[in-house]
Order: structure tokens, then C-alpha cells, then sequence
């Protein structure tokens, strides 16, 4: 059920004059792996499916999965199933026969199709409700159908078109743990595209950055938070403090002073990033001071702004840590945590 | 106070299309109860109102022809408007990005009166028509397509002119779920015709279905193309209504009305047997 997806060089543009909604793209998604691709609205990752699928066609570049090119082959015979951000259950077949659907159209018995699709609605936790017309489910009952229906067609790569982003909070939560337990039971491929960076850290083995249709950066969620390749990447995973100032020999400096970094960084103009849950309040030494300019909460935790010397300084803190705005405080900026952007020309 | 919601719901839905059921129901209401009372003689022209069934028996051979005749001609011309309307909205929706073109030649047909669509049929189709003249046929050779034995031309003037009102239905259902729909059952395997059999045919029956529907009791009790268009006997029951009912026959006169009552009973029979299967597929529409 698992097969190898690479995409080379792809590109795609809507129209003549138009800027290419996917421009150059190249993403290896390894077999039984889940690789998210994020992005804002418009940055050209719902296109990555669609190309993938077979549904457009790329204007250049290709896919091929298990080493097959699959330029010319209808979405039909791709051997990829996809599910998108609406359901899309079929509403004259009940919830078993909408998973049914691709052994019916493979040909498959009926009774065959029925006892497998309710194998898999069995999968996603839905055993009993086959019998329900889609609008008798619930918003998510009705994703996990379409999941189910996806699963169900064997596919060698499974396509996820933010498939919950339009449920409430704790449907989400649900649907990745079912999602993480799918993957564990079945092993699929899976390529992923949300705009929500938790959701790819959720699900995701490593997390590809599409910006403008440019791949900004791919890698473990991890190294993309610590490291992020460019100011975009850093917005985008809700980094928010930017400090441009100048390396020299290993340390940055700016109105926050001279802060040493973690490992070589070449000379010159850079922007040093740190993520908010990475700095804390200082109890003795301070690596920054300033004064509290903002307080707001996150459940708990409080996200805090503070001015030092003309720079904002987020932080997240822990529950506890009660600061009032005006308050003056130090900040720990820990060693590891400090990663510097090159500024870019132009 | 107010009422529970689905009351309150139901009331205010009662109160939107009122302005709309009022005449309908005034004009339609006053029609059937004119039409009754003469068939069942309470409304002669001359003479007291006795209470008799004499006007529907005694043309009972003519309608024992014209139903059948009737219900023929209008299922022939729904089936025929149902199978173009539904390729011609396919179509349409298919080609809706690179061309409006044919959604506005499919719809162009919608204003045409019927009665301009006849004579154009006729001069279409007579044996001295357009059509031998262009195909070099000479006119005795032509089959008799206008006032001849199959009613050619009265069910295709009905299906040109359906047709249009199909596709406009059913286009604007498909324009809207066909592609969204048609790409999932894509992914999940469905090659060109198994979407078009177990998505596409399904998503429009609704639409399609009602239309075909409305199309099949206005040819069941359309008048003008028939008479212009078929032969003198058999005669359609609208045909026969008209006849009887400007018969200079006084006697004859409820007979019209007899036949237009039965018009109207088999139009309402369609009716509800249509409702009935609609209200099937719309569960899911």
C-alpha cells in the first residue's frame, strides 16, 4: 500500500503572463513516510496534489512514483487516492457503499466490496453506522468516511488536501490520532498539505516549506524550527522575533548587544531569530532586559512582549511566570536556541 | 411567544410563496372548478343544471384513442428532450472554462413560443420543406414526417424546445457539484465512463427527473403544435378538447370539458407518481 513519490522540476502555470502557481519543485516522499507540505493560502501547495493526482497537468517537471513516470497516465490508473478539505462523500450511496466505491468500479462483487468497506470504516472507528446516508453523519464522521474510502482503494500514496482544517478543534485532535494510528497499523505514504505548522509536526516525518510556490526549505520539523532557512520559514512556524544585526566571529550584534551563537556563522548581515517557547525569565543572569510591552494568554502559558533597546523580544513562558505589563524583566536567550538568518539582497 | 422553530420555519416558508400560490391557485382552482361543473353538466349554456356523466361517456371512443395517443406523444418527446438535454448540459458543463458558446445556443431555444417552433418545424420537415429541398428528396418520396402516421414533427418540435429547458436545469445543477465530485471518484479509480454511470447520471436524476417531468405534462396538455403539426384523426386529447369545446354543437360542449378534466386528471396522476419518485432521489439532492 506504500509506494516511493518523487517530484522533479515541478511547475505549473495557470496562465500565460501569470506567475507559476508551483515553480521548480522537488520533494521525495519515502515509502510508508508522511511529508507535510506548509504553506500560507496561495502558496501554491493544493496544486503539489492536484499534479500529483493527475487532475492538472504539470507545465513542466514530472512525477513519478516507484520509479514509474506518470506523465499521460489518467488519475484513475495513478494508484493514488486522495481526500480533500470537503468530504465530498457521495450523497445517493450510504456511508459503506461511498467506501465501497473503488472496489465497485474495479469491478469487485458487491458483497466483497460491502465486508471490506465495512473493514475499514471498522478502521477509522465507524463499525455500525455503514448503513447512514452522508447527511446523517457528523462533519466528522463524515471526513473519516471519506478517509476510510480513501484507504480502502489501496492506494500507494494517500494525498491529504487539509482534510481537517474545517473541523473544530478537538475533531482535529481526534483525527490526528487517528491518522498517527493508521499510520502505524497500515504504513501508507502520505503527502500532506496544511497551512497549520502543528498539524505537520503532528502527523509529519519531516515538513516541506512552500512559499510563492518556491520550496523555502524541507527537513525534520525540528531543524525547522531550530534552523529555519529563511525569515518566512521562521513567520510561518510562529517565530517571531527578528533581530537584524552583524555576525562577527561567532557572535551577532544588535541593540540587544553581543549574543553568542551556537555553531560557525559567516560574517556579515543576519537576522537572529529565537522561538518564544525557547526564552525564558532570567533568575540570575539576564542576557536581555527590557520592559514588558504586551501580555496576552495561550491557555496557561503567558505569551509576553517585552522592549529591550527598541527590539521586540517574544517569549512564552511558563504558567506561573506572572509579569505585568511595564514591568521590567530579564529574558534568557539560551545558546542553542539563537539561529541566525542571512538577509537577503534585494 | 413564539412557536418551535420548525413551525415558525414552515410559516414564514407559507408566507414567501404565497404571493406566487394565489393566483395560481385563483386561476388553476377556478379553471378545473368551471371545467367540472360543465363536464358534469351543474353548468349548462341552455337549460337546467342536472347532475349527469354523460359528457365523459359519450366520447368515449375518441378518448380511448387520444389517451394513449396523448400519453405517447409526450412520453416520446420528454424521453427524446431528456436524453439531448442532459448530453447538451454535459456538454456545456465539460467546456464551461473554454467556451459559453453552446450554454447560450442550448438556452437561446428557451424564449422561442412554441407555436413560432411549429412553423418552423413544419417548414423544416413538410415534404416540400427545407430539409427534402436541401437533401434533394422529391416530395413524394419524403416520409410523412408533418401530419403523418408517428407524429414526427409534434415530438420533435416538443424535444427541441424541451431540450433547452432540460439542459438549462440540469447544466445548473451539474455546473456546480460535477467537477468536485468527478475528481473524487477520478482518485478513487473511476475511468470516464464509470463517473459518468455512478456520479454524474446520479447527481443530475434529481434535477433531470423534475424537469423531465414538467416537460411531460406540459406536452401532455400543450395544444398549439399538435394541432398544427398532427394528423386530423386521432386526435390528442388538447386537440380534441379545443374541437369539442368550440363545437358549434351546443350538446358537444361538455364533452370538451369532459376531456379537458381528464387532460387535467392524468396531468395530476404524472404529477404525484413524479413526486413520489423525486422525493426518493431528492433524499440525498
Amino acid at each position: 500500500m506504500s509506494g516511493e513519490l518523487r517530484l522533479t522540476g515541478l511547475t505549473r502555470v495557470h496562465g500565460r503572463g501569470r506567475p507559476p502557481a508551483l515553480d521548480g519543485l522537488d520533494l521525495a516522499v519515502p515509502a510508508g513516510s508522511c511529508v507535510a507540505v506548509l504553506g500560507p493560502s496561495g502558496s501554491g501547495k493544493s496544486t503539489v496534489l492536484r499534479l500529483t493526482a493527475g487532475l492538472d497537468e504539470p507545465t513542466r517537471g514530472s512525477v513519478h512514483l516507484d520509479g514509474r513516470d506518470l506523465a499521460g497516465v489518467p488519475p484513475e490508473r495513478r494508484g493514488v487516492a486522495m481526500v480533500f478539505q470537503r468530504p465530498l462523500l457521495f450523497p445517493h450511496l450510504s456511508a459503506r457503499d461511498n467506501v465501497a466505491y473503488a472496489d465497485r468500479v474495479r469491478g469487485a462483487p458487491r458483497r466483497r466490496a460491502r465486508a471490506r468497506a465495512a473493514e475499514f470504516l471498522d478502521l477509522v472507528g465507524l463499525a455500525g453506522l455503514g448503513d447512514r446516508a452522508p447527511r446523517e453523519l457528523s462533519s466528522g464522521q463524515e471526513q473519516r468516511v471519506a478517509l476510510a474510502r480513501a484507504l480502502a482503494a489501496e492506494p500507494r500514496v494517500l494525498l491529504l488536501d487539509e482534510p481537517f482544517s474545517a473541523l473544530d478543534a478537538p475533531l482535529r485532535e481526534e483525527m490526528h490520532e487517528l491518522l498517527v494510528d493508521l499510520r502505524a497499523r497500515l504504513a501508507p505514504t502520505v503527502l500532506l498539505v496544511t497551512h497549520d505548522p502543528a498539524e505537520a509536526a503532528a502527523l509529519a516525518d519531516t515538513v516541506a516549506v512552500l512559499e510563492a510556490g518556491r520550496l523555502q526549505q524541507h527537513g525534520p520539523v525540528a531543524e525547522l524550527h531550530a534552523r529555519p532557512a529563511s525569515l518566512s520559514v521562521s513567520r510561518l512556524l510562529g517565530g517571531r522575533t527578528e533581530v537584524p544585526g552583524q555576525v562577527r566571529a561567532g557572535v551577532h550584534h544588535s541593540p540587544l548587544g553581543a549574543l553568542a551563537l551556537p555553531g560557525p556563522v559567516a560574517d556579515g548581515p543576519g537576522v537572529l531569530v529565537v522561538r518564544p517557547e525557547a526564552v525564558a525569565l532570567a533568575a540570575g543572569h539576564a542576557d536581555v532586559t527590557g520592559t514588558v510591552v504586551r501580555v496576552r494568554y495561550r491557555g496557561l502559558r503567558p505569551l509576553v512582549t517585552v522592549d529591550a533597546g527598541g527590539v521586540a523580544v517574544h517569549a512564552e513562558l511558563t504558567p506561573g511566570d506572572d509579569v505585568v505589563a511595564g514591568a521590567v524583566v530579564g529574558l534568557r536567550l539560551p545558546v542553542a536556541a539563537r539561529h541566525v538568518v542571512p538577509v537577503r539582497p534585494g | 411567544m413564539s412557536g418551535p422553530p420548525g413551525a415558525r420555519g414552515r410559516r414564514t416558508g407559507l408566507l414567501l410563496v404565497l404571493p406566487a400560490l394565489v393566483p395560481v391557485v385563483a386561476v388553476v382552482g377556478a379553471a378545473l372548478t368551471s371545467a367540472l361543473l360543465a363536464a358534469l353538466g351543474l353548468a349548462p349554456l341552455v337549460g337546467e343544471p342536472r347532475l349527469t356523466g354523460a359528457a365523459f361517456t359519450a366520447p368515449a371512443d375518441q378518448l380511448a384513442s387520444a389517451v394513449p395517443l396523448s400519453l405517447a406523444i409526450a412520453a416520446a418527446a420528454t424521453a427524446a428532450a431528456a436524453a439531448v438535454g442532459l448530453a447538451l448540459a454535459l456538454a456545456a458543463v465539460a467546456t464551461a472554462r473554454r467556451s459559453r458558446l453552446l450554454g447560450a445556443l442550448s438556452a437561446a431555444t428557451v424564449p422561442v413560443p412554441h407555436l413560432v417552433g411549429a412553423a418552423a418545424m413544419g417548414l423544416l420537415l413538410a415534404d416540400a420543406g427545407f430539409l427534402p429541398r436541401l437533401l434533394g428528396v422529391a416530395p413524394e418520396d419524403w416520409p410523412a414526417l408533418v401530419g403523418g402516421r408517428w407524429w414526427v414533427a409534434v415530438v420533435a418540435e416538443y424535444a427541441w424546445k424541451e431540450s433547452a429547458f432540460v439542459a438549462l436545469v440540469v447544466g445548473g445543477v451539474l455546473a456546480s457539484r460535477s467537477r468536485s465530485y468527478g475528481e473524487t471518484a477520478a482518485v478513487l479509480g473511476a475511468g470516464r465512463w464509470a463517473r459518468f454511470r455512478t456520479v454524474t447520471l446520479p447527481l443530475a436524476a434529481p434535477a433531470l427527473g423534475a424537469a423531465s417531468a414538467i416537460s411531460f405534462v406540459y406536452v401532455l396538455g400543450s395544444y398549439e403544435v399538435a394541432a398544427l403539426l398532427g394528423r386530423a384523426a386521432p386526435e390528442p386529447l388538447p386537440v380534441l378538447a379545443v374541437r369539442l369545446s368550440t363545437s358549434i354543437d351546443l350538446a358537444a360542449r361538455p364533452q370538451g370539458a369532459a376531456v379537458a378534466v381528464v387532460t387535467a386528471g392524468l396531468a395530476l396522476l404524472a404529477v404525484v407518481l413524479a413526486l413520489r419518485a423525486l422525493r426518493r432521489l431528492a433524499a440525498w439532492g
